[in-house]
């Protein structure tokens, strides 16, 4: 293993010092374990609150959309596992401002778990909460079992769309209604070229030959669809496009963003072939690409590789990703 | 049972209680992280200062969203989180009644059992507090005459705590010692059992400490 890091152990809380540090205007940390990160004007009155989480090693996933326009607050967990539900409540009361709070993740068993344990906290507390799942990875179930589906880059677009939401002063039953919308309208495809190495084990996640790549690759390494053999540039962009227009059912005429994201180890120049074709295989259909988004979104450390996301666009989504928003990771203008 | 008689009822019960936090920080020990011990003794007590704050015309249900409250901020962990969400679904059994009778103890043991099961995504037989649990609730149905019905669930839930003793743990750290949790005791549905003989040793006649 060959990282830049120190004790494996601090790992997580050294790089969210390293945040912090860098960031002070725009995020403060709650609690004493500094697991807890709020956007530095929180709680803002009379504003839905968003709340996420998640494991840590998928920077800039989850705690790079805390911001204005963005989500609210974030509960850190270690590498790859969920944060706990009291790290989730701290949030919650931190960024109350009265008009309740939206829980927006990934759907992974130990996440769901430990936020809806903080639901049932939260309502003591007299905070009401809604719940939205990220479920956008069209490789890990069937399109009858999209419910089950693992949340990955696409929720990108639900935190830029709720978040909006929220800012404008949505209730929060309309920014989870518009949070829900999203996922339904998102699909999400990567492949893996490379694994990921955790900090504590030293270890890597899986083992590919040279010659091959994961097809429908999770975000922790989970196994995809199937294993092959690595293919170009336009091969992949063709797979993933066609299996993600198939699941959106779009075509002609349909309006959409497309988001390609490095997995942590892919060149920016690599993720630009990948979109290249993309663009050329929509524009062929005649699905026209109103907004695009082409860089780390959301990783798995230093795995190689990339995902592709779509989402169908209407004038009111468009509208929702075109607001202005501010994070250390994001900036809309 | 207003709701005063119930708040000194629960005092009564969590004064006793911790007598066996040493019992079951050694059980947790064993099975998991050993930290039920103390959610129990600072619980216990955050949730008689909790009682005590409370004006005395206080209904049922928020007697017992005072210790929900109380018990999920004291020690904050999965099990104080899962047991504070138990009480919340109980009370909403409640609602705003002023009194409670036999039937609306039973329903609310369902519904608390009822949300374990469903937060913690376990059922009977996965070797967790949810083997006392249910068999109460169950034995709290079956009983109707008053002075029998604690030591029918009392009963039932020894039979579940002994019961799961040769179970595999399924859910929670207890999972990831797979077949070396077969013959251990489970720690969640011992405290279940602990919390009952505590509520009837402290809430007979003869023992009660406040009346």
């Amino acid at each position: 293993m060959k990282k830049i890091i120190n004790e494996p152990k601090d790992f997580v809380d050294e790089f969210v010092d390293g945040i912090l540090l860098a960031h002070p205007a725009l995020l403060k940390a709650i609690g004493q374990d500094r697991r807890v990160l709020v956007r530095a004007d929180a709680p803002v009155s009379g504003k839905v609150g968003i709340v996420t989480g998640g494991g840590s090693g998928h920077l800039p996933l989850f705690k790079g959309y805390v911001g204005r326009g963005l989500c609210d607050g974030v509960a850190i967990g270690n590498v790859f596992s969920s944060p706990s539900s009291a790290q989730i409540l701290e949030a919650t009361k931190a960024v109350d401002g009265g008009a309740g709070v939206l829980y927006l993740y990934g759907n992974y068993g130990g996440d769901v778990f430990n936020f809806d344990l903080s639901i049932d906290m939260a309502e003591l507390e007299g905070i009401r909460t809604r719940t939205v799942l990220g479920r956008d990875d069209v490789a890990s179930q069937p399109k009858e079992r999209a419910a089950d589906r693992r949340g990955v880059a696409g929720i990108f677009f639900a935190y830029k769309a709720a978040g909006a939401a929220a800012e404008r002063g949505d209730s929060l039953d309309e920014v989870a209604a518009i949070a829900e919308d999203i996922i339904e309208h998102t699909a999400t495809m990567g492949v893996g070229l490379s694994p990921t190495i955790l900090p504590t084990t030293g270890k890597p996640s899986f083992e590919l030959a040279d010659d091959e790549m994961e097809i429908g690759i999770g975000i922790h390494g989970e196994p995809g669809i199937h294993r092959g053999t690595l293919e170009t540039a336009d091969e992949i962009a063709e797979h993933l496009t066609e299996r993600l227009v198939t699941d959106l059912g779009i075509s002609a005429g349909d309006r959409v963003a497309v988001l390609v994201n490095g997995l942590g180890a892919t060149p920016l120049e690599e993720l630009y072939l990948l979109y290249r074709r993309t663009h050329q295989i929509l524009e062929a259909k005649g699905i026209a690409i109103a907004k695009n988004y082409v860089g780390e979104y959301a990783t798995s450390l230093e795995m190689a590789g990339a995902s592709i996301s779509i989402l169908t666009l209407t004038d009111d989504r468009l509208a929702l990703l075109d607001a202005p928003a501010e994070s250390p990771f994001f900036r809309e203008v | 049972m207003n709701g005063h008689e119930l708040s000194i009822a629960i005092q009564n019960c969590l004064t006793v209680f911790p007598e066996y936090a040493d019992e079951l920080g050694d059980l947790d020990q064993a099975l998991g992280d050993g930290d039920l011990g103390i959610t129990v003794s600072l619980g216990a007590q955050a949730v008689i200062d909790a009682l005590l704050q409370l004006p005395p015309e206080s209904k049922p249900t928020e007697v017992v969203l005072a210790c929900a409250k109380a018990f999920a901020n004291a020690n904050p962990s999965t099990m104080a989180a899962l047991v504070a969400g138990a009480l919340l679904a109980g009370s909403r059994v409640w609602g705003d009644a002023e009194s409670i009778d036999s039937e609306m103890v039973n329903k609310f043991a369902l519904a608390a059992a009822e949300s374990i099961s469903q937060r913690g995504k376990s059922q009977v037989g996965d070797k967790t507090i949810l083997d006392a649990m249910f068999p109460a609730a169950e034995a709290l149905r079956e009983t109707n005459s008053g002075a029998d019905r604690l030591d029918a669930a009392i009963e039932a839930a020894e039979r579940g705590v002994i019961t799961s003793k040769e179970l595999q743990s399924r859910r929670g750290r207890a999972s990831w010692l797979q077949d070396r949790s077969i013959g251990l005791q489970d720690p969640g549905a011992t405290a279940f059992l602990r919390f009952l003989q505590s509520w009837k040793a402290s809430n007979t006649p003869s023992r009660a400490a406040v009346s």
